[in-house]
């Protein structure tokens, strides 16, 4: 059982997605096709690399200015839209990073309907501890 | 007592503010200094619009609705996050806070 198949298993789900750093969409599972297909996903994909990029440079200047700590590195981005919200995370490829691995994993997200959505469930999923090959 | 100086109640709730649509501070609590709080004020009122802009393009290219307006997002780093639901940001601890209940309380809180 993949990552992606326990986010599907959500309250909620629409679908579940795999992307690189640069936003292309890589592998997906999609729960509903006739309200979310592969090329929303592919875009949605590269407005959450947009987003992570742009949350881990404001990161780096709040604690650069104010001195408080604990904001860099951004692990996830959450948008919450009207009726979707969707949550990616890096933290995987953030583990990689660290741990001095050119070969990074991909990032993963997943859509919710906001009347179900389980933040915390989903962040728990994304969060789980995997072995650093 | 203030509606906002509720959510501090919440467990692991740091800092709530309520700002104007240009950004500028209404009222904040928490463990941070004015001058931070004008600060995160003004940084909850862009990243808003950031997100606000993101939505409103990602509707436009792919034609599927529900995604704008947009309620709020959430910044989640390695010890503190910020979350912003309309003109509310607060920063939380990343692990141990219900978030939750937190989203649905300043959702509340920012109908007042």
């Amino acid at each position: 059982m993949t990552t992606l198949d326990d986010l599907m298993k959500l309250p909620g789900a629409m679908a579940a997605f795999e992307f690189r750093g640069g936003g292309e969409l890589l592998e997906h599972r999609i729960a509903y096709p006739d309200r979310i297909n592969q090329s929303i996903l592919d875009l949605l994909a590269h407005m959450c690399a947009a987003n992570l990029s742009i949350a881990t440079m404001q990161a780096r200047g709040w604690e650069k200015m104010t001195g408080m700590e604990g904001f860099y590195p951004i692990q996830e981005f959450t948008l919450i839209g009207f009726d979707w919200s969707v949550v990616v995370s890096g933290l995987l490829r953030e583990q990689h990073k660290q741990a001095g691995k050119f070969s990074l994993p991909p990032l993963m997200g997943v859509v919710m309907a906001n009347e179900k959505a389980d933040y915390e469930a989903a962040f728990a999923i994304l969060e789980r501890k995997e072995p650093v090959q | 007592m203030s509606m906002i100086r509720r959510l501090l109640a919440l467990d692991g709730v740091n800092v709530v503010c309520h700002f104007r649509d240009d950004g500028y501070l209404v009222e904040g609590y928490g463990l941070m200094s004015h001058n931070d709080m004008s600060r995160l004020a003004q940084f909850a009122r862009d990243y808003r619009r950031i997100a606000q802009g993101n939505a409103d393009q990602l509707a436009m290219f792919s034609g599927m609705r529900g995604w704008t307006p947009p309620h709020g997002w959430i910044i989640r780093g390695a010890r503190q996050s910020v979350c912003g639901i309309a003109n509310l940001v607060c920063i939380v601890d990343s692990f141990g806070a219900p978030l939750n209940e937190i989203l649905m309380e300043l959702r509340e809180v920012s109908h007042w």
